[in-house]
């Protein structure tokens, strides 16, 4: 059926679980007319001492009075009080003496050490600007990348002129965060080997950090897994800030050579991987790796349509559901469409399980 | 224009997009059908200051509101009107001529008052003037449209369309804009007439009695514009903007139901009952925005590829000069010259076919509960 | 309220007296219809290099039609580039298209105004389709280019006293004339481009009565025909056999599609006729 028209959803109709339940049930059934202005009392959670409470605040309830609590993300202290009170919409997190609150939903904020997929969209004198979905551009100085010709390659007027050479307008980027800006913006760095241009697959963005959707801050932000249906390897990057790459993984010559071993000398990697670094030519990819690489990026999608968090768990449970779904499914497993009641019911399938 | 979808991709992905849609079948970025359109929400009757008015949203976000909205206007007589001086012998010569009753209607196309509005977009802005005409366009080609807008032969009614993109342009706008447009004329009743002849026009103040413009038993329907790309010889429906930054053509063609013609018998013994006449009102190439995009440096030239073996540079540097206009595999080039007749006439032929985009479109839309 | 103490006219709106065209009545019934071949286009004048401070120009004429008082189309395009973008603007790594059609305010029978309608943008937006297939953008980065289009003439039917039928037919002669000379000037401009490219129109015009099969003509005058069912404009790339840009308006039953590949197989004819014109004229410029 090419084309599916549904009616809108209906509107959800509203919780009231912060409210206390007691009065607002018996209030609602009685009354004939007129709305029940049910209005919780002021919240003072005087039972915060000891034990955490973790729920829904909104900006301007207190969270604890007490003075031994630290304060953290989204949270303030007005003047002439001890009181740490919220300055977001969102729930509290507690981490030993640390309270802050993680909105549900919000623009990504780097921190130092995140693992970050970006691209270029202004190239300035000597540094490129960087968006990776923040407030603000990063930045990538021309100083923080690896110059092709090993690690010790001094870095020339030359290489200040050919900028564009190395990273241009519109290219994806992995990177690392080194440090952060007084006004919150990121500086990254791609000095690794693992780090460097994006090419051979396909890019996804997932909106809205925190909470219980979008990318979450995980051990292993980057992994290589098995495709199937006789797909070849596949690497997914996840970059905290809500973009994903995934793509055909290749073989760098040293792994190669080394026969899957990591071995060779520092100075021999640097060289023989620098060679492809800054290539914006793609390799050959067989059809098998291209559908298994869309049908990844439908299970990323159905994710976070459903509100489910997105790390490398989730993704390889989803995708391993994704493929027998499709097995099963009487189109066979090369349909690999993800949107809308197939993601439902992945989604079903997932948090089911 | 298409073009004006600022598409933010690197040359290695458009590279792969090409690519994945150059298959054979095409895999699409999302895994949808060639002719698969992404699910979509519909309803209308959602304003009720209007005549008739449609919201449509897509999965992506995307959202557009049109609104009808129709007023009662003097018809100038022309200064040729060879009817003036006759008092009822106008309507004899009519008849069943069209061609006498489309002379007399001299400037109908002001009877039809359609704007769109894009968000972050002037109103003279050159896309939004392109979708703005691609639009009326569809709806005036025939000239059967403002017939419905005659009251009398003093009055007429003027339709204002009025187009709003709710959401950012996040891709091209048009088979959105299109569709909730033809939902919104689907939905438009006028008041019902209580005057008779040519006396000044009064209507019937029960809104339940107003007919619906297109009456729901008969066949005509208001036409709607699809949008349709190709990548080498794969045809692709409702195209997303990381498609069309790699399209090769795009068509956006406009198609209605026929309404039933008095006289033509031939081809109605071809019809089936149910079948779907459809007609071609108009067809404008869009440009795509794969023109605008950067091009990749093959390895061969890249000053930055292969600078570990200091040797191999002078070697490289004659091929380097020959590779510059070839196309190298897993290089993305943006796409020079045109199309090929035979691709677009496919494309066209594709729309059009029985049973195929169009008359699914067309049918779900007719599926649509109209409050 | 009237007012008795004068003679007053008559209360109502009145219409203004009509006159008989003596001077086309015994010519339109001689020289209605066509007189050209169905697949003729009007003859044509194209010349480069006629604005020395541009970059690039070009002027075109279409011949008018035998019946009298019938313009043709005249064309005046001017390209300015390629040359560098302002500061502010964003890097681009190709050519930056400008195109703007403009009619003079005298061109057409119904005078326009001085600031562009959305029609003449609509024809800047067809233009800029229909060039940018030929122009080879990525050996102009960071620069932009400017043409400048002004209708003189709009090809339009004066001394009619009909109605004014459709003016999208007008248009669409005016669009094919307007891409013919945006090529010259092109080319005069020394702009790299692919391929010249030549805008021709057909039109599938009612035969003499309703019962006979419409048939196609190419290069059409609206005032000559009964009536037009649907027209194409095609921007056409000779060498290379590609088209950059179809336009196509009218109503066409989608059972009848083979009227519609042979409308478009005409508006190649035409274009191709165009392009022979363009061609003969680059070289007669730089003999």
């Amino acid at each position: 059926m090419p084309i599916t028209i549904h009616p809108p959803k209906p509107p959800r109709p509203l919780i009231s679980d912060n409210l206390p339940s007691d009065d607002s049930d018996s209030d609602s059934d009685t009354s004939i007319g007129g709305v029940d202005l049910g209005l919780p009392p002021k919240k003072r959670l005087t039972q915060f001492t000891s034990s955490p409470y973790t729920g829904i605040v909104t900006p301007g309830e207190i969270i604890t009075p007490d003075p031994q609590w630290m304060r953290g993300h989204g949270t303030y202290i007005p003047p002439q009080t001890t009181d740490i009170t919220s300055s977001l919409a969102g729930t509290i997190t507690r981490t030993n003496k640390l309270i802050s609150v993680r909105p549900l939903r919000a623009r990504y904020t780097p921190e130092v050490g995140d693992l970050v997929v970006g691209r270029i969209v202004e190239v300035q004198a000597k540094r490129w600007r960087v968006d990776v979905g923040s407030t603000q551009l990063a930045s990538l100085p021309l100083s923080a990348i690896n110059l092709p010709g090993g690690i010790l390659r001094k870095r020339t007027e030359t290489d200040e002129l050919q900028i564009r050479t190395f990273f241009a307008e519109g290219d994806l980027l992995v990177a690392e965060v080194q440090q952060l800006f007084q006004d919150g913006g990121a500086v990254l760095h791609t000095r690794s080997l693992k780090y460097g241009k994006l090419r051979n697959g396909a890019f996804v963005a997932v909106s809205g950090m925190g909470g219980g959707g979008g990318v979450v801050r995980s051990r292993r932000q980057a992994w290589t897994m098995e495709g199937a249906n006789g797909a070849g390897q596949i690497d997914v990057c996840l970059g905290v800030n809500g973009y994903v790459w995934i793509s055909k993984h290749v073989e760098t010559p040293a792994e190669l050579e080394g026969g899957g071993k990591t071995a060779a000398g520092i100075t021999n990697m640097e060289e023989n991987v620098s060679a492809t670094m800054y290539s914006s030519q793609n390799d050959k990819v067989d059809t098998e790796t291209m559908r298994e690489i869309a049908r990844l990026r439908g299970v990323i999608t159905a994710l976070v349509e459903n509100g489910l968090r997105v790390d490398e768990e989730m993704l390889n449970r989803g995708y391993h559901e994704a493929v027998e779904m499709a097995m099963v499914d009487w189109n066979g497993p090369d349909d690999i469409y993800l949107g809308g009641e197939r993601g439902e019911m992945l989604a079903a399938a997932l948090t089911g399980k | 224009m298409a073009s004006q979808i600022h598409v933010n991709l690197s040359p290695a992905e458009l590279a792969y997009l090409h690519a994945s849609l150059s298959l054979t079948p095409p895999i699409r970025p999302d895994g949808r059908s060639p002719d698969q359109y992404r699910p979509l929400s519909a309803e209308t009757g959602i304003l009720p200051g209007t005549n008739g008015s449609a919201r449509i949203c897509f999965a992506d976000g995307t959202e557009a509101i049109v609104g009808v909205k129709a007023e009662v206007e003097k018809t100038g007589r022309r200064w040729d009107d060879d009817t003036i001086f006759l008092e009822g012998g106008g309507d004899d010569e009519e008849g069943g001529d069209k061609e006498k009753g489309s002379t007399q209607q001299g400037g109908n196309k002001e009877w039809v008052e359609l704007t769109v509005e894009i968000p972050g977009q002037r109103d003279d802005d050159s896309a939004t003037v392109f979708l703005a005409q691609m639009l009326s366009e569809a709806l005036l080609a025939d000239g059967g449209f403002v017939e419905r807008l005659k009251i009398n032969r003093g009055w007429h009614w003027k339709l204002y369309l009025d187009i709003l993109l709710i959401s950012p342009p996040l891709s091209y706008p048009l088979p959105l804009l299109s569709l909730t447009t033809h939902l919104a004329l689907l939905s438009t009743r006028l008041p019902r007439l209580k005057s008779e002849g040519d006396e000044d026009p009064f209507f019937d103040d029960d809104w339940a009695a107003a007919p619906y413009l297109y009456p729901r038993d008969k066949k005509a329907r208001p036409p709607v514009t699809l949008l349709v790309m190709a990548v080498g010889n794969n045809i692709i429906f409702d195209p997303a903007k990381e498609e069309l930054a790699v399209a090769d053509v795009v068509l956006a063609v406009s198609v209605a139901d026929v309404a039933d013609r008095k006289g033509k018998g031939v081809e109605d013994e071809d019809m089936d009952v149910d079948g779907r006449k459809l007609k071609l009102l108009s067809i404008r190439t869009v440009d795509p925005p794969s023109r605008l995009t950067p091009p990749g440096v093959p390895n061969a030239s890249n000053t930055a590829y292969g600078h570990a073996s200091a040797g191999a540079t002078q070697q490289k540097m004659p091929e380097a000069r020959a590779v510059e206009s070839e196309a190298v595999e897993g290089v993305w080039k943006a796409p020079r010259g045109g199309a090929k007749l035979a691709v677009m006439g496919a494309l066209v032929q594709k729309v059009l076919q029985k049973g195929g985009v169009a008359d699914e479109v067309l049918d779900a839309l007719e599926a649509v509960d109209l409050s | 309220m009237t007012d008795r103490r004068r003679i007053n006219g008559p209360a109502g709106t009145t219409i203004p007296p009509i006159f008989e065209d003596t001077s086309n009545k015994e010519d339109a019934n001689s020289v209605k219809g066509r007189t050209r071949a169905p697949d003729a286009v009007r003859k044509m004048f194209l010349r480069t290099g006629v604005t020395p401070t541009a970059s690039g120009s070009a002027y075109l004429e279409y011949e008018s039609s035998a019946k009298s008082g019938v313009s043709g189309i005249k064309l005046s395009c001017t390209v300015h580039g390629p040359r560098s973008l302002p500061r502010s603007s964003p890097f681009s790594p190709h050519i930056v298209l400008s195109t703007h059609v403009k009619y003079a305010p005298f061109a057409t029978k119904q005078r326009r105004g001085y600031l562009r309608d959305p029609s003449e943008r609509d024809l800047g937006t067809h233009l800029e389709t229909a060039l940018r297939g030929a122009i080879i953008a990525d050996r102009w980065p960071k620069s932009g280019v400017d043409i400048i289009i002004s209708v003189i003439e709009g090809d339009q039917d004066r001394a009619s006293s009909g109605p004014q039928s459709d003016e999208t037919w007008d248009m669409m002669n005016v669009l094919s004339g307007c891409i013919t000379v945006a090529s010259a000037a092109l080319a005069d401009a020394g702009i790299d481009c692919v391929d010249t490219v030549a805008g021709g129109v057909a039109a599938l015009v009612q035969g003499p009565s309703e019962d006979t099969p419409p048939s196609v003509v190419v290069d059409p005058i609206p005032s000559e025909h009964e009536r037009i069912l649907g027209a194409c404009c095609i921007a056409y790339l000779p060498t290379r056999d590609e088209v950059t840009n179809l336009w196509f308006k009218g109503d066409l039953p989608a059972s009848e599609m083979d009227l519609y590949t042979k409308l478009v197989e005409n508006g190649i004819l035409a274009s191709a006729s165009a392009s022979k014109v363009l061609v003969d004229c680059l070289k007669d410029a730089l003999a």
